[in-house]
């Protein structure tokens, strides 16, 4: 193994992990707000890849425009999403909350992703695959090639990522999110106004996830069916990380990222989904308040 | 009533293979194993109130097992008991992959334990299809046609695992064990404090619930001479049995079997003869978001729909 695959499968492992913690934390803040298990968060993360895919790969829009088109469908999409799957459990007990909206968002990751591969196959190829490509070479970086696409993978990511941060850290709304998601009554009983928290969690989450669904597919091909699958790897890292938490999101995103890659590398790429699912096991069983969080009381 | 109403449906059970066709046959098969894994699921999720969504696992990974433990030749010494020892590899294996993944799975609970029932069927399905030399990856495996089982016989074991899942079922809330079971599903802080072990109890009832359908599993394949991990272990396997319960009435014995009966209909309906432009599983999709949006607790489930004291 040469210092040059070492540094493209390091490459490669930050910025699919970049990936992951963003689509993560995402996943983690809308739960800890709302307490909706949103299990077709991976599915809005290949909506968004495969939106890319038909706008800029089948149809030949350029860039630009197909990143204003992207942003209003999800826009529309996230809001659409709140309002009939996550606002008509807000008045329910948590737990009660959390298998209704298992239910509900399974149903709709299902079908989704059952009609999306449908019609993908019928219309538009018959293998349905979401890949892109990105007109970038390979950057020569102090004597050292790496993949352009990479290196924009990560830079989007940890811009995403850190917008996510600011408007957390920095805005009214974002300390309203933060509010509700330590303590749900005290926040409320200051004014904060729980519906319009949770259409900014839903309507930026549901935008970083499928950011995050457009970066992968320029990494690796996506299927219709990916969706559940990856709403898996998000919920391993909030295991790992715990939830709301961004540095313990940053450090399970890029733990996974690697480890896929790597394994990927060594084992062959059929057995990188298995990486994440054997994490999310070992975890369970060994440290089940996570590796990065303490144990709540 | 129900006595005659259940007596009532096995004698036409038992009247469908003399009266009705090949393809009738076939399709009333399908449903018993179906009806199976649902009376199966609801043994966690009725009387414990464990969503899970893995019971299709069970079901294919026995189905797995015991195809492979025939194609391998160990068994070629036991004459015609081999397909009988291969099945019951099979269910022992599924056992003891239920008994291990009792230890990560009941650390959650919710919509977490659910997910993670979830992610046990993926990894599962990531460990057949990356093995080929054993399970024949994606392109599935074949049955030795001299191991074949005949539709008619298939049908009777069928029919045998359902009566034998509901009689479970049934005696099951009989027990000290479903006491236990419901006493943990109503709180588990009070159940832990009149000393139950609770871990134990839901390992128990988890292993409990993966034997009829491994076994259910073991006919299928045998019967269908191919199987592969769409037909095994597809995602319908694993949502059919949580709609079946629901809409039948988790936590009654009757309702898997009643639920089961109206979403095969459905089924067939779909399949078979109303040709619509979306396919099968977008329709369940769309049950189980409407069955979460109205009403979580389950369709027919008269009796949760107490109101339950605040806690």
């Amino acid at each position: 193994m040469t210092l040059q695959t070492v540094l493209d499968l390091l490459l490669g492992g930050i910025s699919l992990g970049g990936i992951y913690a963003l689509v993560a934390f995402a996943l983690s803040l809308s739960l800890a707000t709302t307490h909706v298990l949103n299990v077709a968060h991976g599915s809005f993360m290949v909506l968004g890849a495969a939106l890319a895919t038909l706008l800029v790969q089948v149809a030949g829009v350029g860039w630009p425009l197909a990143a204003v088109l992207l942003l209003v469908s999800f826009v529309v999409l996230g809001l659409g999403f709140e309002a009939a799957f996550v606002r008509p459990f807000a008045a329910r007990s948590p737990e009660e909350i959390l298998v209704g909206s298992i239910l509900v968002t399974f149903g709709f990751a299902l079908a989704v992703e059952a009609l999306l591969g449908y019609y993908w196959a019928r219309l538009v190829d018959p293998q349905p695959s979401f890949s892109l490509t990105f007109p970038l070479a390979r950057v020569t970086l102090g004597g050292f090639a790496v993949s352009g696409t990479r290196l924009l993978i990560l830079v989007v990511a940890t811009g995403a990522i850190t917008a996510f941060h600011v408007f957390l850290r920095r805005s009214a709304l974002g300390r309203a999110v933060r509010a509700v998601a330590q303590n749900y009554a005290a926040a409320v009983i200051l004014g904060v106004n729980p519906r319009l928290v949770s259409r900014a969690i839903y309507l930026t989450g549901i935008l970083a996830t499928a950011t995050g669904g457009v970066l992968l597919a320029l990494a690796i091909p996506l299927e219709p069916y990916s969706g559940l699958r990856l709403t898996l790897v998000a919920m391993t890292i909030v295991v790992i990380g715990g939830v709301g938490n961004l540095p313990g999101a940053l450090f399970g995103g890029g733990l996974l990222g690697v480890a896929e890659v790597i394994t990927a590398y060594a084992l062959g790429s059929v057995w990188a989904p298995v990486v994440s699912l054997l994490v999310f096991f070992t975890v369970l069983v060994i440290r089940p308040e996570g590796l990065w969080g303490r144990r709540r009381a | 009533m129900i006595r005659a109403l259940g007596v009532l449906a096995v004698l036409v059970a038992l009247a469908i293979p003399v009266l009705g066709t090949r393809d009738l046959v076939t399709a009333t098969f399908f449903t018993f194993l179906y009806i199976v894994l649902a009376l199966n699921y609801d043994i966690l999720g009725g009387f414990l109130g464990y969503m899970n969504l893995g019971q299709g696992a069970f079901f294919g990974l026995a189905a797995y097992v015991t195809v492979i433990l025939l194609n391998s030749g160990w068994l070629d010494g036991l004459g015609r008991g081999d397909m009988v020892a291969a099945a019951v590899g099979g269910a022992a294996a599924t056992a003891a992959v239920a008994f291990v993944f009792a230890y990560p799975l009941f650390r959650l609970s919710g919509a977490y334990f659910a997910m993670a029932t979830f992610a046990m069927v993926l990894l599962t399905r990531h460990f057949i299809l990356n093995l080929p030399a054993l399970t024949g990856g994606s392109y599935g495996i074949y049955v030795n046609p001299r191991h074949f089982l005949s539709l008619y016989l298939a049908y009777f074991l069928a029919l045998g695992l359902l009566l034998g899942s509901a009689a479970l079922n049934r005696a099951l809330a009989r027990s000290r064990l479903g006491l236990a079971v419901t006493a943990i599903r109503e709180s588990e802080p009070a159940a832990a404090a009149i000393g139950l072990d609770l871990f134990r109890v839901k390992r128990r009832v988890l292993v409990l619930s993966a034997v009829p359908s491994a076994l259910a599993g073991a006919v299928f394949g045998l019967q269908a001479g191919y199987i592969d991990v769409d037909a095994a272990m597809g995602v319908d396997k694993t949502l059919l049995p949580v709609i079946m319960a629901l809409m039948g009435g988790s936590g009654l014995v009757a309702g898997p079997v009643v639920g089961g009966l109206l979403i095969r209909a459905l089924d067939v309906l779909l399949k078979n003869y109303l040709h619509l432009a979306v396919p099968a599983l977008a329709v369940y999709g769309l049950i189980l978001l409407g069955i979460g949006l109205l009403m979580p607790q389950g369709v027919l489930n008269v009796r949760r729909l107490r109101p339950r004291p605040a806690r």
